[in-house]
């Protein structure tokens, strides 16, 4: 037993095995779905159901009742265990690191659920994941007796089952290590730019539908200073209230004006451009210099998809520009994987910034900015993430080059079309079957992210833990990163999951859900697990299935 | 005053009607009322409040409907006065009508030069091919980072495919989120360790480190003071953290120690303590000057300031170990209570890493950005960032140097003392940074500048003088893209005639916030380089430094310098 996290224990299991670990092979041509919207219709707005009234209550309660105990306990904590709350109070002349405020749900509900997070694994985090077992000891440390278990993988983003030890991307990303080194070192601009940078970004260009493209390091950091080079304070941007927080950063760093506007809202979104071309900058009434939509295609937190068709006519309509963050959608959505303008058939060239990343659907890091030419060519001077930052190491290339080349259909034919198929009816099957066992299930029928929505606090370790005795692994996200009413467990499918996978799934779900009580669906019939399952797989390819 | 007393004299008759009006509605609300349940208790309230004190009643249902308003209104309110009333046709035309600039600056004919770059063909070590320039063969790299030369060893590259044949390329989430995987931590314990410090955290790229770090510590409030010379990274991580800043002239302790001392009066009246920092880097990537640590330190401790140091460029390079600035000066790093680093210069790994006491640390692993929102470092960089470690330290020899290092800081010395005396005569270039990091700058000399009628700084001093950030960005400066270009012929000629790549300062002009200096050539000394090599790169820097300068004898030539730029 040690308090150190242990390396890797030896796996000596053959490769036929491992790799069935981590991409299990397709059980039948049935479960294969093409994702596409109907062009010309409209995109149709997600029913987020609503839980007995009740259970909102409670849900409130119980984050009174942890405020009021939480308080309670850092009074007395302070004077009685004054040795563990070191941290908060002044020492030597020293202001804490942090005041007891900002710490507060950190110290008072992260605390209590700490082994839900950060579970420490190792390997590939492909259909399965390897976590170290781990004991909960005193002071948030944990002991390992060294050994791992592997679990089903419904966390990681990993939604094409890209992230593999072997195939032909692993081998194309080795090629690449062999004759590029472990980093191209130096920013882009000093002697950072390989040609392996260019072709990847030529690649990147032509999948997307742009004419030109540029590749930064980390997806994060794409975000986080982009908009400094579009926007200054004489500039606005419309931010959807549910951005990520590298896009409100990175609107933050740019110091525009920003306006955020109700999730996915058009009539509203209509409305503050309106009165905002109207009104001008604040005091001074001069026209605003620009105004930038901000927007994501696949909303991580929510499941939810851009309403693309409709934001493309106002943008059009009212000369604004439109920033698309594609980090979930792309490779994930589309019959191309090409993302939401391939699901929705719109023309890429109508948006003017294309931002994505690596990490979500090609299993490696990264992100991308796509753009007409001369856009870019501006970024290639002036984006001082390419001048300060790392360049993209080659590695990385290696894997986003043979990645997008397998979706495309050049390398290895075939095998791309059906991880794109896989994840689209995976995605399908999951969500109906969990919504027809009666859980709350947000976002769009196609998404390969799906919410289940937990409400009360207390229930987010419960669920975590128990699915984690059966060896699933999912994410819980509370307060404050989704509203303070609605809790969820995020499952990530992936292309990896086979059928049966999922139905496991769907079995001990139904099973937690009994037993935790959560199956809070009143509007719509519930079903038997054993009816889901006969039913699920024909069903989920109807369009607007409930 | 007349006026009001004519008011109440002619208190009309009709309030009385009035009163009866309202009170025989009231009554009747007041019935309705005891139909909801729990109305009868608020019914009663109401009833026994208005026997005792109809005044109170009044004043009850005023607050009552204020609190109404107040919780209906929306939070995030303008000032109504401030919005102009349209009728919805002008709304219509004042759509109609406005022209929004385009999305970027487009890239104009004079800047159009800085979109030609050298790619490197294959790998990028000490020795490479360049793609546009075939016919040279292999030219001698001294632009790169990698001053130990360590991405092409084969160990490293050994460390990398391993993991990558085990777990992938890519780590597919946050680290929060199963994204934390054994060589992670490993490489952490290592930075620890090798750091001598209590804890050390991964960020998936070096330059969101400082922009995700200092936001966390510092909020509104706190206080940062800051030398006035800090890289782009650190400029905007302040404006986003929003705290006050104050700025000391460029590694000038004494004016720190002034403005440390000015300071100490107005902060010790200050309840609660707010934080307060010094901000600074270890090895300016702007001067290329070496922070004076020990002073620092002993002002820091003085005053009582934590010290916030960015090594990104003198971990690696500074020390007899490679251990930065604290080993350079002999200096225990727990007197440095954040420092920050990338893992993508000498550790030839990607992504940048945050060291010090573990709550401070652990307070990172939650409140910060880069962090908590973005996928963990792929594994592999971990792995290779570790090997890149233990080769450091597996070469320290008997006397307690790292003989990599050893072999670098030599080179470093050999140069150094080389250029300074090739340029000691020169008319045009002098060597303008202090010789400890591996980066040696070269400038124009202010004199040969002053011909040139160049100014003796560019950008703005909003930042400098306010500690906001100035509302525009930096506007096109012709004089610095033409001092650029000046220096990007250097870089061209010595590549094409002697076959060594050298470097020039690249800010983005625009974007800096600070006085920006003149423009600095870069001499990246780089360990797998012959000291032959280094030898000749410099005759030719020099060679070719007269040729292209003495082309430039008055203001006219940069006219000249700027119609060919026009023309091409």
């Amino acid at each position: 037993m040690s308090t150190l996290i242990p390396n890797a224990p030896p796996d000596n299991r053959s490769d036929e095995a491992k790799i069935e670990l981590e991409y299990g092979s397709l059980q039948s041509p049935e479960f294969l779905y093409v994702s596409k919207h109907p062009a010309g219709q409209p995109l149709p707005t997600p029913v987020d159901d609503e839980p007995p009234y009740y259970v909102n209550v409670a849900t409130l309660l119980s984050f009174l009742f942890l405020i009021i105990i939480g308080h309670i306990r850092d009074f007395f904590g302070k004077i009685f265990k004054p040795y563990d709350y070191a941290d908060l109070i002044e020492k030597d002349g020293y202001a804490p690191w942090y005041d007891g405020f900002e710490n507060f749900y950190v110290r008072r509900l992260k605390t209590r659920l700490d082994d839900c997070f950060a579970r420490p694994t190792h390997g590939v985090p492909g259909r399965y994941i390897n976590c170290f077992l781990r004991q909960r000891a005193p002071q948030l440390k944990y002991t390992y007796n060294g050994e791992s278990t592997k679990c089903l993988n419904l966390s990681s983003y990993n939604y094409l089952g890209f992230a593999q030890s072997h195939g032909v991307c692993t081998d194309y990303a080795l090629k690449t290590v062999e004759k590029y080194g472990t980093s191209a070192c130096s920013p882009r601009s000093a002697a950072g730019t390989l040609d392996k940078h260019k072709e990847c970004e030529q690649v990147i260009a032509d999948f997307v539908g742009k004419e030109d493209s540029l590749i930064v390091s980390q997806g994060y950091g794409t975000n986080a200073s982009v908009f400094a080079l579009m926007v200054d304070s004489q500039c606005l941007v419309l931010s959807d209230s549910l951005n990520h927080a590298s896009i409100r950063f990175g609107i933050r760093l740019s110091g525009a004006v920003v306006k955020p506007f109700e999730h996915n809202d058009m009539r509203i979104l209509e409305k503050i451009i309106r009165n905002e071309i109207a009104q001008g900058q604040p005091r001074t009434h001069r026209p605003w210099k620009k105004i930038i939509i901000a927007v994501e295609g696949l909303y991580s937190m929510e499941g939810n998809l851009v309403n693309l068709p409709e934001i493309v006519a106002l943008k059009d309509k009212y000369k604004c520009y439109l920033f698309l963050d594609e980090a979930h959608s792309i490779g994930a959505m589309g019959p191309n994987g090409r993302g939401v303008c391939d699901f929705f058939l719109v023309d890429p060239k109508k948006i003017d910034i294309m931002m994505g990343t690596f990490t979500k659907s090609f299993g490696a890091t990264g992100g991308y900015i796509a753009a007409d030419k001369w856009i870019i060519d501006r970024l290639r001077i002036s984006y001082f993430n390419s001048h300060f930052g790392e360049s993209v190491p080659p590695a990385v290339l290696g894997q986003i080059i043979s990645s997008l080349s397998v979706i495309k259909g050049t390398m290895n034919p075939g095998e791309g079309q059906e991880r794109l198929q896989r994840i689209a009816f995976n995605s399908r099957y999951l969500r109906l079957g969990l919504k027809r066992l009666g859980f709350i299930v947000y976002g769009a029928d196609d998404s390969p992210v799906i919410p289940l929505l937990l409400y009360l606090p207390a229930k987010m370790p419960a669920i975590s833990r128990k699915l984690y005795a059966k060896k699933i692994a999912v994410v819980v996200v509370g307060y404050p990163a989704t509203p303070i009413t609605t809790s969820r467990v995020r499952l990530c499918v992936s292309s990896a999951l086979t059928k049966d996978d999922l139905d496991y799934v769907l079995e001990q779900f139904s099973e937690v859900g009994d037993e935790l009580f959560m199956k809070y669906r009143k509007d719509a019939p519930r079903m038997k697990l054993e009816d889901v399952l006969k039913t699920n797989a024909e069903d989920c390819k109807r369009p607007g299935f409930v | 005053m007349s006026t009001v007393t004519t008011v109440i004299t002619s208190y009309p008759p009709t309030a009385d009607l009035l009163e009866a009006r309202l009170s025989v509605s009231f009554t009747y609300y007041l019935n309705m009322l005891e139909r909801i349940p729990g109305g009868l208790i608020i019914l009663r309230y109401i009833r026994s409040s208005y026997k005792n004190d109809p005044i109170r009643s009044v004043l009850e249902l005023i607050l009552f409907l204020f609190a109404v308003h107040y919780f209906l209104s929306s939070k995030r309110k303008e000032n109504k006065s401030d919005l102009v009333k349209f009728s919805g046709r002008e709304v219509d035309e004042l759509n109609e009508e406005w022209q929004p600039a385009p999305i970027v600056e487009p890239v104009g004919p004079l800047e159009h030069w800085r979109l030609n770059e050298y790619h490197v063909k294959g790998h990028s070590g000490s020795h490479v091919e360049i793609e546009q320039k075939p016919e040279l063969g292999t030219v001698v790299n001294l632009s790169s980072l990698d001053f130990l030369d360590l991405s092409g060893d084969s160990r490293m590259k050994a460390a990398a495919m391993d993991v990558i044949s085990n777990a992938g390329v890519g780590s597919c989430g946050p680290p929060n989120f199963y994204g934390t995987q054994d060589v992670h931590v490993r490489l952490e314990e290592d930075l620890t360790r090798f750091l001598d410090a209590e804890n050390a955290i991964l960020y998936g790229q070096d330059f969101v480190v400082a922009g995700s770090v200092i936001p966390a510590f510092l909020k509104r409030g706190d206080l940062a003071v800051v030398d006035s010379g800090v890289n782009v990274a650190l400029q905007k991580a302040l404006v986003v953290s929003r705290c006050d800043i104050e700025w000391y002239d460029h590694n000038d302790m004494e004016h720190l120690e002034q403005i440390l001392e000015e300071l100490d009066p107005i902060l010790s009246k200050k309840k609660p303590l707010k934080r307060r920092f010094i901000i600074t880097e270890g090895l300016f990537s702007y001067s290329g000057a070496l922070l004076d640590l020990p002073k620092m330190v002993e002002l820091k401790n003085k005053y009582k300031y934590r010290l916030f140091i960015d090594e990104s460029l003198s971990i690696g390079t500074l020390g007899d170990t490679g251990r930065g600035v604290c080993e350079h000066f002999g200096i225990p790093r727990s007197e440095v209570a954040i420092t920050i680093g990338s893992l993508a210069t000498t550790f030839a790994s990607s992504g940048g890493f945050c060291v010090g006491v573990a709550p401070m640390v652990q307070h990172q692993r939650i409140n910060s950005y880069a962090y908590v929102f973005s996928a963990s470092l792929p594994p592999y960089s971990s792995k290779v960032a570790s090997e890149a470690i233990k080769i450091i330290t597996e070469s320290v020899d008997a006397s307690g140097k790292s003989k990599l290092i050893k072999s670098l800081h030599q080179k470093v010395a050999h140069s150094y003392s080389k250029l300074q005396k090739k340029f000691a005569n020169s008319q045009y270039f002098e060597v303008v940074s202090d010789g400890n990091g591996p980066i040696i700058h070269l400038a124009l000399k202010p004199a040969f500048r002053a011909s040139l009628d160049l100014p003796d700084y560019y950008g703005n001093t909003v930042l400098l003088t306010t500690g906001k950030p100035s509302r525009k960005l930096n506007q096109f400066s012709e004089e610095y893209n033409l001092e650029c270009y000046i220096l990007q012929q250097i870089v061209d000629n010595v590549l094409g005639a002697y076959r060594a790549w050298i470097n020039r300062e690249k800010i983005v002009y625009e974007q800096e916030s600070l006085p920006v200096q003149n423009p600095r050539l870069w001499f990246h000394v780089n360990n797998g380089v012959l000291v032959a090599e280094l030898d000749a790169a410099i005759g030719a820097l020099f060679d070719v430094s007269n040729k292209v300068c003495s082309r430039l004898r008055s203001p006219n030539d940069l006219t000249k310098l700027r119609e060919e730029l026009m023309r091409a």
